[in-house]
């Protein structure tokens, strides 16, 4: 069971502190934070989530730059431990509508609130923000969320992308709004992160899809909700009827290595018409979690050139190949490669009318940076970078540099071509339709192409 | 208090404690609600806010709920400092819980019971049991964790109050709620009571495992880590059990889902069924691998258990490699653990796609990851005969390109990997000598020279390189000192030559004359020694064959491995070590006496595994093992006896226990006669004194030659009994005898399997070869001393364990004369009487003794007085100990 709770600003300030059954010492956080920050003497070394010192066990995670701790002396499952903190933040950002170090200082007294009634005597009580709403009485101060960063998937959506209500996703589950009226809308989120591996020659080594279909509720008298998924979706590489599946990636099933869903899902139906019904808790909460191996076409290719020119001299063509469809754009794509440690200086050499491009040579990191704030589907760009060495090559320059990596975010695609057919509000009131949100957003988790 | 103070509080007119006391004395409600506020804001922020202890109690009685949690959040902070004061709240407390909102009710014995006031306490017991009872579930169920803070406090309150019962009835409530929290509050209190509180009877399984369906997420993780401590009948049960779990691991809870992992492994020891065991590992794996998907923390909680599962199946996700390919995005611990991972899950059929992978982490920015994974790669060619080619050039590759630190680490698993397959690749010592000078690690200097030593006669200018060491042998570090001082051995045995006789002088000056490091002394006297005395023993020692290595780093011991699977999702299965190494919270179970024995130094370093293999521990092969760390093994031979000197400084200050005068009591048994073993006689035999355990030996010389340098080892046994000390036995003349007792120590090097009382003993000495042999461990000197049972417990321990725990066994020859005359007997060895009665004829008797690790056994012996044959029934909770326990008790019946 937990001994302790507290949330550690990245400074190692206390922002709260409870204590729940007295067998740890009040130093811990300045324990704990000292531990982190010095985990190895040159501090590269990115501190376990899980560690001992002195008899004491230490969980923490990372949620927008703030550290969620907890402390115990006895054998308890760490898994328990880390989802609950991760749990205990989106709680938080469910009531505060913004997560951050000033919201929490604000709130301080809800946010213990919620704390006495999440855990009792180091015992998870419930990480629910319905059933919490019974319990806890204060109202959040909302702090400004315009010129905050956010929590979660949710910051996806704030990245240049107009057809989304931006504000919407940062209001708090239980404050009212300004006019008193509350807005009935909800929001079906499809994320998936994907991550690809290619070898030197182009080829897909490694991919896999990560994806979430996250809900977030502001329908007042909590109607029922039924999901409907593709009609050709199996769950379990196995359990691909022969006949229906073509084995080539484009046409065919839409197959699931595995998949979990939220406790409120109700999956009476799902084997027949891949229906799901649920009554969504307030919140945000991810209805299911899935996983896919399957092949799929990446949306991004990268093609990779490293010439010597030269004893002291190489020169790098870099060229990524958006292959969706034009009528979709990539946000914030970023290119960065290694380059070998002796490298001095690098000159680009960027293609003309792209606007909001830019290309880097971090040189504390001897990294090559190449951001580009759209990319258009089908379209190609292309980098060329001249290096200087203050050394003679060794011989093979592809070994001292890369890999490519791209980070990116593309809205209203997935590649699992996983889809919400319908998204059903079961109708209580008599008041207009509610705002019905379903969003898909693709993000790269690893995508890298060897050289 | 100096004027400081008054200085901090200046900064209102009043200073704020005055004005925050005005404020909560206010005739307004809302202007006193935001001067609590205002308290538990100082409070938090570690301003002492007690002086308002009175001011805050009086806000308490209010309907406000808002207000009144805070006041409680302020009184569980402070009523520790203010006992006296506390009372004040007892009252509203005591009305709070009979209030008609039940979120008051479940607010105030909430409350009540963090507060760890006597005072408080005594008045919580009353509400408490009302509470327990209560109609609304949201109360029980916080009455249900009341019970585990009340027992925390006053564990006896809890007992008389007959509260246990009234939470073992909450296990049966219709609410999941409470039932999860009964569950954990008993699993708490049983943890720390030496009694059986909460007992998994079949009953409560089956209970529990309907409420798994309905209860909260976390419900079900308290209830599946309840279960996992029920140990199914047999195999049909377990099965049912796993096909009632098996739905959690489709839970997007990730704690649900290695909660119902373990369980399934748990069960799954008991299914004999393959095609059941074979399917089930089919639904484990995705799961497992769904875990992947989550945040880096879970990652890594996740991966740190996998690589606990693969040692015992590694079926499960033999398949699926892939998932741990390293993400460029990782965090560092993160990547580590995949490495390892894939190395236990690399085989001949995807080998090269892994060294495909491992290649490319080694070209990567993050030094420690890089060296990890060329480590990686030496593994796979140890573990994979096939593969061994390949990995190397893909060494040789990296070496290539030059980084330094590849370089070093590169050599370093070289060594080892030329130690697995001699005289194979060594074509390729051309090469690594290339980077001779780019060496500045102690590990990959060491690995280098030990290289260069060991193949010296095929290295045209071995004497070159080495000698360019020998310069700076004072500073180099004591790894590397040794490694030259064996290299250049070697080097002259193997060319002895001008050059490397000169080398050597230096060498051994530098080492015997210069140092003051006595591992480094002691290994060159003895090669000095050897050189001066006998070339060619010299050479049989040094240059003797080596076993060959396996790859056995991080493969955990078996019966570490099952506990450590026992305990999948906690703590233990990310640190893999056993609870008891890391949990401290202090406990009101009686310390078992293995725990109250001396921590003896290790001054007897060979592992067990080579003294129990005949001639593995053949001496010459200790002292060129390049990674074993610095410490020279006392293992090697002397010739010359007053080397003896050298050999014991290592042992001088460890702990002496020997014993001049015999043992008294009956002669020993003899376990090695002198006719199989060139005159040495041994007899010996376990024994228990003063609660501790020896091993009574005489040695008896009947050869013509002093023997002396005696040394014993003992094999992996069921208890892990060890020498706990040195033996010191003195030179043994011709004709001679000595006696010693040994002190020994449990759960040292635990066999795995069925408990034996097999005991296999090897002893040496400096004249003869090793000796083996096999003794018996007599259960009766594992007796404890605190094997008494109470009446009632003994009744009730009997009752709670099942019928098949309960073993028995007819001694037909023994003749029971006298009760009195028996008892005596088995008191002296630990084995307690407890009660007596008459059944016709016969005498029945209970008794009770200890094992350690408290592993009770329950007897109850049954015989006519005067008539041959005796009934003896045990029930004990490791009913696979029973034939040990007969044993024992019919020696002891029949000495």
């Amino acid at each position: 069971m937990i001994s302790q709770f507290f949330v550690l600003s990245q400074r190692g300030d206390n922002i709260v502190f409870r204590d729940y059954r007295g067998d740890v010492q009040k130093g811990s956080a300045e324990i704990f934070f000292r531990k982190v920050k010095f985990w190895k003497e040159d501090g590269k070394e990115e501190a376990p989530p899980v560690f001992n010192l002195d008899g004491v066990n230490y969980f923490h995670v990372k949620v927008v730059g703030l550290l969620f701790v907890a402390t115990t002396r006895t054998n308890l499952s760490p898994s328990l431990a880390l989802e609950l903190l991760q749990r205990i933040a989106r709680v938080i950002k469910d009531y505060l509508g913004v997560l951050n170090e000033e919201s929490l200082r604000k709130n301080f007294v809800l946010v213990y609130e919620l704390l006495d009634e999440v855990i009792d005597f180091g015992y998870v009580q419930t990480t629910s923000t319905e059933v919490l709403k019974s319990y806890v009485f204060n109202e959040p101060i909302v702090v400004d969320a315009a010129r905050l960063p956010t929590l979660g998937p949710a910051a996806l959506f704030m990245q240049g992308n107009k057809r989304m209500p931006g504000t919407a996703v940062t209001k708090s589950v239980v404050a009212n709004e300004p006019g008193g009226r509350k807005r009935e809308e909800i929001f079906v989120d499809i994320i998936e992160k994907i991550s690809v591996t290619f070898s030197s020659s182009g080829y897909v080594l490694t991919s896999e899809i990560d994806g979430t279909i996250q809900m977030k509720s502001y329908l007042t008298g909590n109607p029922e909700i039924r999901l409907a998924l593709n009609d050709d979706l199996y769950i379990g590489r196995g359990s691909v009827p022969h006949y229906g599946y073509s084995g080539s990636s484009g046409a065919g099933a839409v197959i699931l290595d595995d998949c979990n869903f939220h406790e409120s899902v109700h999956m009476d139906n799902f084997d027949v018409d891949r229906t799901m019904s649920l009554v969504p808790p307030d919140g945000e909460f991810p209805v299911m979690n899935y996983r896919i191996t399957q092949e799929f076409k990446p949306p991004f290719t990268v093609n990779t050139l490293i010439e010597e020119a030269g004893s002291l001299k190489a020169e790098v063509i870099l060229k990524i190949r958006a292959e969706f469809p034009s009528s979709i754009t990539a946000n914030t794509i970023l290119v960065e490669m290694p380059l070998p440690t002796y490298t001095t200086r690098v000159n680009f050499d960027l293609e003309r009318g792209i606007v909001g491009q830019n290309a880097d040579f971090k040189e504390s990191q001897k990294k090559l940076e190449w951001s580009i704030k759209k990319i258009v589907g089908g379209s190609e760009h292309t980098l060329r970078a001249k290096l200087n060495f203050s050394q003679e090559l060794h011989g093979n320059i592809t070994k001292e540099a890369g890999p490519v990596s791209l980070t990116f975010t593309i809205p209203m695609y997935n590649p699992s071509r996983l889809q919400v057919k319908y998204l059903q509000i079961a109708k209580k009131t008599k008041t207009a339709n509610p705002y019905r949100w379903v969003r898909y957003v693709t993000q790269a988790n690893s995508y890298v192409a060897r050289i | 208090m100096s004027g400081h103070d008054s200085k901090y509080f200046s900064t209102t007119k009043k200073g704020e404690i005055p004005e925050l006391k005005e404020e909560l004395n206010s005739q307004y409600k809302d202007k006193r609600k935001d001067a609590v506020k205002k308290v538990i804001a100082a409070m938090t922020v570690g301003k002492d806010v007690s002086s308002l202890f009175t001011d805050v109690v009086n806000c308490m009685q209010t309907e406000n709920l808002e207000l009144k949690k805070l006041v409680y959040l302020y009184l569980i902070n402070y009523a520790k400092s203010q006992p006296d004061l506390a009372i004040l709240a007892v009252n509203t407390f005591v009305k709070d819980s009979q209030d008609p909102n039940p979120l008051i009710r479940a607010l105030a014995v909430r409350t009540m019971g963090c507060i760890r006031v006597d005072k408080i306490t005594e008045y919580l017991c009353d509400p408490l049991q009302r509470c327990l009872k209560d109609d609304d579930p949201y109360v029980r169920k916080t009455a249900a964790i009341c019970v585990a803070k009340l027992y925390d406090i006053n564990a006896e309150l809890v007992e008389d109050r007959g509260f246990l019962d009234a939470l073992k009835d909450l296990i049966s409530d219709n609410n999941p709620m409470v039932v999860a929290n009964a569950v954990a509050a008993l699993a708490e209190i049983q943890e720390h009571s030496s009694k059986p509180v909460f007992e998994i009877t079949s009953h409560t399984l089956s209970k529990l495992l309907t409420a798994l369906n309905e209860c909260t997420e976390w419900g079900q993780v308290f209830i599946l880590d309840a279960l996992s401590k029920y140990k199914a009948v047999d195999a049909r049960e377990a099965e049912n059990i796993v096909e009632r779990v098996t739905p959690r691991l489709q839970h997007a809870n990730c704690a649900v889902v290695l909660s119902a992992v373990k369980m399934i492994l748990l069960q799954m020891e008991l299914i004999t069924s393959t095609d059941v065991v074979r399917n089930l590992c089919k639904k484990m794996a995705p799961p497992l691998v769904t875990l992947l998907s989550a945040e880096p923390e879970i990652q890594y909680v996740a991966l740190r258990n996998i690589n606990l599962i693969v040692q015992k199946r590694p079926t499960i996700l033999a398949h699926e490699i892939k998932v741990f390919f390293c993400k460029y995005n990782d965090p560092i611990y993160v990547k580590m653990e995949k490495l390892e991972i894939m190395i236990k899950l690399a085989s001949d059929r995807n080998i090269d796609q892994v060294l495909l992978e491992f290649k490319e982490y080694a070209t990567e920015v993050d030094v420690d990851f890089v060296r990890k994974a060329v480590r990686a790669i030496g593994r796979c060619a140890i573990k994979l005969e096939r593969a061994a080619e390949r990995c190397i050039s893909v060494l040789l590759e990296l070496i290539k390109i030059k980084v330094n630190y590849v370089v070093q680490e590169a050599i370093i698993v070289i060594k080892d990997i030329f130690r697995r397959y001699p005289n194979t690749y060594e074509s390729i010592i051309a090469t690594l000598c290339e980077s001779l000078d780019t060496l500045d690690e102690p590990e990959a200097k060491a690995s280098m020279i030990w290289i260069i030593g060991e193949y010296a006669e095929r290295i045209d200018n071995a004497d070159e390189l080495l000698e360019s060491f020998l310069e700076s042998f004072p500073e180099e570090p004591a790894q590397v000192q040794l490694q030259l001082l064996t290299a250049t051995v070697k080097l002259f045995l193997k060319k002895p030559t001008e050059g490397p006789q000169q080398m050597i002088q230096v060498v051994l000056n530098n080492a015997t004359v210069e140092t003051d490091n006595p591992d480094l002394r002691d290994r060159a006297y003895i090669y000095w020694r050897l050189l001066s005395t006998d070339p060619e023993a010299a050479k049989d020692v040094v240059l003797a064959e080596k076993p060959v290595i396996s790859d056995d780093s991080n493969q955990l011991d078996p019966s570490l491995l099952d506990e450590l699977l026992a305990n999948i999702a906690t703590l233990s299965s990310v640190y893999h070590k056993p609870p008891d190494a890391f949990v401290t919270r202090v406990k009101t179970i009686q310390k078992t006496e293995e725990e109250e024995y001396p921590d003896v130094s290790e001054s007897y370093s060979e592992s067990p595994a080579h003294a129990a293999a005949p001639g593995a521990s053949s001496p010459a092969t200790t002292s060129n093992v390049p990674s074993s760390a610095g410490r020279p093994q006392p293992a090697a031979p002397a010739p010359v006896p007053d080397l003896l000197d050298l050999m014991g400084m290592d042992n001088s200050s460890a702990i002496v226990a020997a014993d001049p005068i015999t043992p008294t009591g009956p002669p020993l048994p003899v376990v090695l006669p002198a006719a199989t073993s060139q005159g040495l006689q041994i007899n010996a035999q376990m024994i228990r004194r003063d609660g501790q355990i020896f091993y009574s030996m005489v040695f008896e010389n009947n050869s013509q030659v002093p023997l002396d340098g005696f040394m014993i080892q003992f094999n992996k046994n069921t208890f892990g009994l060890a020498a706990g000390g040195p033996l010191q036995v003195p030179q043994l003349q011709p004709g001679t005898s000595a006696s010693v007792l040994l002190p020994m120590v449990l759960f040292q090097n635990i066999s795995p399997g069925p408990p034996s009382s097999l005991l296999q003993v090897a002893v040496k000495n400096n004249q003869q070869p090793v000796w083996y042999y096999n003794d018996k461990i007599s259960l009766s000197a594992l007796f404890a001393e605190d094997g008494r049972m109470e009446r009632t417990t003994f009744l009730e321990t009997w009752k709670s364990l099942p019928d098949s725990n309960e073993i028995s066994k007819e001694f037909p020859t023994f003749v029971l004369s006298s009760i009195e005359a028996t008892l005596d007997r088995l008191a002296a060895h630990n084995m307690f009487f407890i009660a007596k009665r008459k059944h016709s004829n016969q005498e029945v008797l209970y008794l009770s003794a200890k094992i350690p690790r408290g592993i009770p056994f329950l007897i109850e012996l049954t015989a006519a007085i005067g008539v041959p044959g005796l009934k003896c029934a045990i029930k004990t909770p490791s009913p696979e100990m029973a034939p040990l326990f007969f044993e024992a008790v019919e020696t002891l019946l029949h000495n």
